[in-house]
């Protein structure tokens, strides 16, 4: 990935769910198409200076690659970020903008032919959004089926443009709505009434079987619908090597009972070797920030995989892991903002 | 000097050497067909196939998806399976109970520490995958876990095959049929594929398709083939459909596609029919049928067939009149296209091994049969290439 931040100019600014969310278009430049070459699924982090600090935050990129590069940012109840984009950012500022990055992605193939089931909820949708849009346009032997849950109609992102997919895609496309609280006065009705569960993916598995047998299963919402998701598919016997899964903020990070203890790491970063002293509790990458070092991070909550390093000796605890594939786990790959140590000796490597 | 049928020796028709190389290089090295979707209905639900040298069985898990693997115990190598069936969650051996789950692992080794003393790695004994895939409303298997995908193979005849959804239409059970027929593979296939002996072979029985205007060709190993309904049928073509249509109008036409090893198919206005080729020996082989129809109700049927009595009451007949014929069960007085076949393939066979057996020159219609003879030719090089 590309550390760099990047000042890109805001083109336009689309309130969407009724000023509840705010899609940002981004004018790219055409010297900076490479670097912002992006695969559906994957976010962009941005780097604002808000009350005099630095806030960075990571946001999923909401158009399939090829399209303009546009952000979709749900505002959250007193969000510093979400809520400055949603009332004061306007088309010709200029925001910093690192370029996408991210492991939950698609990537379409014209030769692959594939069963693809999306189940998202709420500002999930954004990556999948994407995701979709790239199998519609990039693999026209697959299809696409999207379990989306939401609150009610009037808080359903995309709602217009989804519909239109299912028009203009009727043998490649299906979308169910799932809603939690259906009024009696709404105008739609969805599919099924609750939540994304254990129930509604067994029903819309049954109703709409996989034709295409390379099935992939991608899961996007908040940490808790994610978890019973998978967990869902796992008591299916969907093996886990097809469930790809990325939770998007909201629930605060679950608390450990797991303690650290004082260590002393040596860090490769950028070529060299540096030696860090990392205090019982503290995190990786907050020792290392705080020996001056600048290492490549961003959400700072698990999600992200920013900043990812290789743990090649010494033994860590991870509070959360969301960026990481059981398969990077084994391999070694820690998300140093959630590492604390657990031995006294740490080698860890930032460069591949 | 070897006896050459047009690209092949003649050899290629009639002897063992010919036959193991295509099982190896052909039928085990292609997707081949396994049955129709509605085959393998619900999880837990399997069926098996011999592909080539391969037994391979299809079984749905609880996520619908199947799951294809070779049907080989991995202790002494028993079929695990039998033809079709249904099971729960697990798939016993029944020679020593050896049980496998619907993953294919190993799960359980009965008096596993009295027999293995030393222990036995439980995980390296699964099943050997295999693949599936569903196109067209076919299952198809494959031996290799990573295959070529579908798409490469049949992307690009896919479109020229007919508007038809089989998945949406229903089977005619009566139609489903397997018969042997006395002659090689290919011979059955270059058969199909002989536009010249459409209005010969069967002057009485296909002429409501006009074989003059057929429209065919090749796109890499598969054939395809469409013809337009004969003026005579087609001036009232809605009302002379024997059963209502299975595609939407305007379409009109059959389709009669042979994609490679000797999958072919046979669609028209109001129907779609599979005739899947198996060799056996060197000179057997097992065609299957099966026909597919529009999903529409009993009346909507009775219907059509009083509409188009009037077309279909004197059409057709024998090839050769009652005088002409042997006996009762002539097929060339059968009127039935299907025994005209059959009996022409025979016929050819029975020749290919006099040593006075000399092919003559190749008709236009007939460029098909050259042309599939270069497929075989073709993809046996590769192989061969690539082991």
């Amino acid at each position: 990935m590309n550390p760099n931040f990047y000042s890109l100019k805001v083109a336009e600014i689309r309130p969407e769910i009724k000023g509840k969310a705010t899609s940002v278009t981004f004018d790219l430049p055409e010297n900076l198409s490479e670097t912002f070459r992006w695969q559906a699924g994957q976010h962009v982090t941005l780097r604002f200076h808000l009350n005099g600090k630095e806030q960075r935050r990571s946001y999923t990129i909401s158009n399939p690659p090829g399209a303009p590069l546009r952000i979709t940012v749900k505002r959250v109840a007193k969000g510093l970020v979400s809520n400055h984009i949603g009332d004061y950012l306007k088309p010709g500022d200029t925001v910093d903008v690192m370029p996408p990055f991210g492991q939950f992605s698609l990537t379409p193939d014209p030769v692959n032919r594939r069963t693809h089931y999306f189940f998202g909820a709420g500002s999930g949708i954004t990556p999948l959004f994407a995701m979709i849009n790239a199998v519609l346009k990039e693999e026209p032997h697959s299809v696409a089926h999207l379990i989306y849950g939401n609150a009610d109609s009037e808080s359903i992102i995309f709602s217009k443009e989804l519909d239109k997919l299912k028009t203009d895609h009727a043998n490649q496309f299906t979308l169910r709505h799932v809603l939690s609280a259906l009024s009696l006065w709404s105008w739609v009705s969805p599919w099924r009434k609750g939540r994304v569960d254990a129930e509604a993916i067994k029903a819309a598995v049954t109703e709409t079987p996989p034709v295409a047998q390379d099935v992939q299963y991608w899961i996007c919402g908040p940490g808790a619908m994610n978890a019973g998701v998978k967990q869902a598919l796992m008591a299916l016997d969907v093996p886990a090597n097809r469930i790809h899964m990325e939770s998007f903020g909201g629930t605060a990070v679950t608390a450990s009972s797991v303690t650290g203890n004082a260590a002393n790491a040596q860090v490769e970063l950028g070529g060299a070797t540096h030696e860090v002293p990392v205090a019982a509790d503290q995190t990786l990458l907050n020792a290392i920030l705080s020996a001056g070092l600048t290492p490549p991070f961003s959400c700072q909550s698990g999600v992200c995989g920013a900043c990812k390093a290789r743990l090649t000796k010494g033994q860590v605890h991870m509070h959360a892991r969301m960026a990481l594939e059981d398969s990077d786990v084994t391999r070694g790959d820690i998300l140093t903002c959630q590492s604390i140590a657990t031995s006294d000796k740490l080698s860890i490597s930032f460069d591949n | 000097m070897t006896r050459m049928y047009h690209r092949l020796p003649v050899d290629a028709y009639t002897s063992q050497d010919w036959f193991d190389r295509e099982q190896q290089l052909i039928f085990s090295r292609t997707w081949r067909y396994a049955g129709l979707a509605e085959d393998v209905p619900e999880p837990g639900h399997f069926i098996s196939v011999q592909a080539g040298l391969n037994n391979i069985f299809i079984v749905m898990g609880r996520d619908h998806r199947l799951r294809a693997f070779h049907n080989i115990c991995r202790h002494r190598g028993t079929q695990l399976i039998r033809a079709v069936g249904k099971t729960q969650k697990a798939l016993t051996c029944p020679y020593h109970d050896w049980t496998y789950d619907l993953e294919g692992n190993l799960i359980s080794i009965p008096d596993e520490a009295k027999e293995y003393p030393n222990g036995v790695d439980k995980s390296c004994l699964g099943l050997k995958p295999a693949s599936v895939d569903i196109w067209r409303g076919m299952l198809f298997v494959h031996p290799d876990p990573n295959p070529p995908s579908l798409v490469e193979w049949f992307g690009a005849v896919d479109p020229l095959l007919g508007p038809h959804k089989p998945e949406e239409l229903v089977e005619y059970p009566d139609a489903r049929q397997s018969y042997e027929i006395k002659a090689n593979w290919k011979i059955v296939v270059e058969n199909y594929i002989d536009v010249y002996h459409l209005s010969h072979l069967h002057s009485n029985t296909l002429h409501m398709y006009d074989h003059a205007r057929a429209e065919y060709g090749w796109k890499g190993p598969h054939y395809h083939f469409w013809e337009p309904p004969a003026s005579d049928y087609a001036k009232d073509l809605e009302k002379n459909l024997p059963t209502p249509r299975a595609i939407p109008e305007p379409h009109i036409g059959a389709w009669v596609p042979m994609l490679f090893p000797g999958i072919g198919l046979g669609a028209g206005e109001d129907s779609w029919n599979i005739f899947i080729i198996t060799p056996l020996g060197p000179d057997l082989t097992r065609v299957e049928n099966r026909t597919k129809l529009a999903n529409a109700s009993g009346w909507e049927f009775q219907k059509q067939e009083w509409s188009s009595w009037s077309f279909w009451k004197d059409f057709g007949g024998p090839k050769y009149p009652d005088s002409d014929a042997i006996g009762e069960d002539d097929p060339m007085a059968s009127g039935d296209f299907t025994a005209e076949d059959i009996y022409a393939c025979e016929q050819q066979q029975k020749s290919l091994t006099s040593p006075f057996f000399e092919v003559g020159p190749a008709a236009n219609g007939e460029s098909p049969v050259v042309r599939h003879q270069q497929a075989i030719l073709d993809f046996l090089e590769t192989q061969e290439a690539g082991t």
